[in-house]
């Protein structure tokens, strides 16, 4: 047993030291890997997500792997595990460059701790693409793909101001709250902000009245974005300011959230067929919600379209032509100011909702079902 | 332990290779885990091409892991005790964010950073120490206490966000030995770094024929002693010459000199000192050991102190690495640094590991992750091969412990023969010599 162990040890030495005398040193070979250029058409492209917590990011990995393959490219889809995610998204992303990946692009774990590994592509001549989360702190990424988040807080302000008119059953003034979300998200003060662009003049002409005077950011945010802290919020909101005049709507950042509300106002007794209340990220739940009439609106962000988006900026890259960005200012990482294609949000409510969702199958039939 | 009591008859022959690394029973298993570790990188090496021992992902798998072997070096040392340490990732994330903080707040200049960082792990180690030395909770207990606080102390100092350093401190993580300015075509340092290697496997192998002479004991023949220098040097002078040659501005990394300095001190510290074999010792019997006048709350305090200083080092050259220092940090490395360990031949009871085969066992699971990454293989799968693989790892392990040669008809013949010899002394249980309960009641109930 043991002799056969030890023999097995010489043998595999040595055959591991023959095999490696035929991987060629990288040096003097650099310095071929111009961009311009673009790269073949059955190149490796490297697409690292994050842990498959939600549904979103599964459904993107399919639709990667179907979508390269057909455009004729080698799909490297990987997600990170649920433990030590970040160190082995970040051991994924090398391996993809050790690979010989053309393009990769990236769902950030946590966008500002990619830094040595994109380096390393970028030495590589490897593209870097940042898919719906920026990456932050380098230079060393070329393209952001994203949803535009501004338009989304512009779109939940409009819904608003349209949900007040059809449903409140009066004119001008009408009472409403304000929610945003939680401190630590950097996109939190994007959607509020975009909100604002519409509300605040409404509210400095006196269309629109915040009954608890709760206008700050500071103020309306929701720690974690969980919903016990806007339902608490609400509830309070309700007993102090509420007794004596209606509420007529409720400015919600997402879904979550806006059940939260719902179930707060609910449970004050209010009439939710003359309440408004904005959502976004089109849960399933509240899409029944919406076609039930209670929620008003939400926001879809569909995920087919950021993907196809996102491929047909590798196809671009690959030809060698520079890829179409729709935006050059908004997003500094902190380093530079990384080139963007937004992609316009689509507001739903229950009038367009079987349109809006044509593309997501389970949505549909909910929508149907009504 | 039928081949070992053989060898002896066979001297002179092929056999005599074992002595290459000293021979005995710890050392043959280190050896197969060695073999083990060939044999991933050899199908690895295969399978995807060429790319495992390419320079560039030689370079990763150090960058990837040394902070993961680092761990692996104080966790040997705190299962030898019998203990075992779960705070580390939690520890090296506080420190990681201490240290990141002080140097965005304070423009604390990095090396003093670092400084910091080993400070705050040894108070951090020394509360732990305390706990398990001097009040008596069990090692676990603390740890798992001290997963928690530090974790949520982590969050708490980052308000849950994560800091990026300054891109000097980058270099314990990301740095590698420099270019000289002489036009050749590898990185002259890591030759070099091959080179005193090889001196070092030299002199040594001379130094231990001359004790051996000096004492008389057991020596090895001439040929297996040039072979094995001859083995070794080849290898070092190759993995020098793969690392020296990377991708220009790419060398044998800075975290790879780290852990290097460290496995060889802490190999040193545990096999030639006192306060190292006093871990022996009371890891192995601490009755006995304490009755011999080893004070081993002491050591129990000192190891455990040693693993969250060393964890910190881990936690540092990770944020190192990432260029920033966040809430995630940390999570699930004790797992991978326990792993380590028993795959390099630790003993859950205590008293059994060494250094050097708990790095096999960490390189073990780092080639099996990096290789199965590069064939593009899904998280999902690569948890559950890593898994098998430390069962499988520390179930021959025990079984060969147990039954002394881990063959599988061995095994078998040998339940075989249990089990007749339990069935039977059942029929003279039967009979009157015993009237206690025990035998009565099974007689009774084979009657109807």
């Amino acid at each position: 047993m043991k002799r056969i162990a030890l023999a097995a040890t010489a043998v595999a030495a040595a055959a591991a030291l023959t095999l490696a005398g035929c991987s060629s040193s990288e040096r003097g070979g650099s310095g071929d890997s111009t961009d311009a250029a673009g790269f073949a058409a059955d190149s490796s492209i490297g697409i690292a997500l994050p842990d498959k917590t939600s549904e979103n990011w599964v459904l993107a990995g399919d639709l990667f792997t179907d979508g390269l393959e057909e455009a004729g490219f080698k799909a490297d889809v990987q997600y990170a595990p649920a433990s030590n995610t970040v160190a082995e998204q970040q051991n994924q992303i090398s391996s993809m460059v050790t690979n010989g990946a053309k393009v990769i692009v990236i769902g950030a774990k946590d966008g500002k701790q990619l830094g040595t590994q994109l380096q390393q592509a970028a030495d590589a001549g490897v593209k870097i693409i940042a898919y719906d989360r920026l990456i932050e702190n380098t230079e060393n990424v070329d393209y952001y793909v994203a949803f535009d988040n501004f338009k989304v807080g512009q779109l939940q302000g409009e819904a608003l101001l349209a949900g007040l008119e059809e449903r409140s059953g009066h004119g001008a003034p009408w009472n409403v709250e304000l929610f945003s979300g939680s401190p630590d998200d950097a996109n939190s003060a994007v959607f509020f902000n975009g909100a604002m662009d519409v509300l605040q003049p409404k509210i400095d002409d006196g269309t629109l009245v915040v009954a608890s005077g709760q206008t700050e950011i500071a103020q309306t945010a929701t720690q974690g974005w969980e919903a016990e802290n806007a339902q608490s919020r609400m509830d309070s909101i309700l007993t102090s300011t509420y007794g004596s005049q209606e509420i007529d709507g409720v400015l919600s950042p997402n879904d979550t959230l806006a059940r939260a509300i719902i179930t707060s106002v609910q449970q004050a007794g209010k009439d939710m067929s003359k309440v408004t209340v904005t959502g976004q990220d089109s849960e399933a739940e509240s899409v029944k919600s919406i076609m039930e009439g209670i929620q008003y609106s939400t926001i879809n962000k569909d995920t087919t379209l950021l993907v196809e988006q996102t491929i047909k900026m590798i196809q671009d890259l690959q030809k060698g032509e520079e890829p179409e960005v729709n935006d050059t200012e908004q997003y500094d990482n902190g380093v530079k100011v990384v080139p963007a294609y937004l992609l316009a949000p689509v507001i739903v409510t229950k009038e367009n909702a079987a349109e809006a969702y044509a593309n997501v199958p389970s949505l549909l039939e909910i929508v149907e079902s009504y | 332990m039928t081949s070992a009591t053989d060898t002896p008859k066979k001297s002179g022959g092929f056999s005599d290779i074992r002595k290459m690394f000293g021979g005995g029973q710890s050392t043959l298993r280190q050896f197969g885990i060695l073999g083990s570790l060939l044999v991933i990188i050899l199908i690895f090496q295969i399978w995807t091409g060429g790319l495992t021992l390419s320079p560039t992902n030689l370079i990763n798998v150090v960058n990837q892991y040394s902070y993961i072997l680092i761990l692996a070096i104080g966790m040997v040392m705190v299962i030898i005790m019998g203990h075992i340490d779960l705070s580390v990732g939690s520890v090296a994330a506080f420190s990681g964010i201490v240290v990141a903080k002080a140097m965005a707040d304070w423009n604390l200049p990095w090396p003093f950073a670092i400084v910091l960082g080993l400070v705050v792990g040894a108070l951090i180690g020394a509360w732990q120490g305390w706990w398990v030395a001097y009040v008596g909770v069990p090692a676990f207990i603390v740890t798992l206490a001290g997963m928690l606080i530090f974790r949520g102390a982590n969050q708490v100092v980052g308000q849950s966000t994560t800091v990026p350093v300054p891109s000097e401190f980058g270099v314990i993580g990301a740095g590698y030995l420099p270019e000289l300015p002489i036009a050749l075509p590898f990185n002259v340092l890591t030759m070099l770094l091959g080179l005193i290697g090889v001196a070092w496997i030299i002199w040594n192998e001379f130094r231990l024929r001359g004790q051996q002479k000096r004492t008389g004991s057991d020596m090895a023949p001439v040929w297996v002693s040039i072979l094995k220098v001859v083995l070794l040097s080849a290898v070092i002078l190759w993995a020098a010459w793969l690392f020296a040659t990377g991708r220009p501005g790419t060398s044998f990394p800075v975290s790879g000199i780290i852990l290097v300095v460290l496995v060889i001190v802490y190999s040193f510290v545990t096999n030639k000192t006192v306060f190292g074999r006093h871990i022996y010792a009371v890891g192995g019997n601490r009755l006995a050991a304490s009755l011999s006048g080893v004070k081993d709350r002491r050591v129990d305090f000192f190891v455990m102190m040693n693993m969250s200083v060393l964890a910190s080092l881990a936690g540092m050259i990770f944020v190192a690495r990432s260029t920033a220092s966040g809430p995630q940090d940390g999570n699930g490395w004790e797992l991978d640094a326990i792993a380590a360990v028993f795959i390099g031949g630790a003993a859950v009871s205590g008293g059994i590991g060494t250094v050097i085969g708990s790095i096999i066992g960490g390189l073990v699971m780092a080639f099996l992750n990096n290789g199965l990454q590069l064939i593009g293989t899904g998280a999902d799968l690569v948890s559950i091969i890593k898994g098998l693989v430390l069962l499988l790892a520390v179930g021959i392990d025990v079984l060969s412990k147990r039954s002394g040669g881990a063959s599988i008809f061995g095994i078998w013949s040998r339940r075989r023969q249990a089990r007749l010899e339990t069935a039977v002394p059942e029929t003279p249980a039967v009979e009157p010599t015993a009237g206690t309960n025990e035998t009565s009641i099974p007689a009774d109930n084979r009657q109807p």
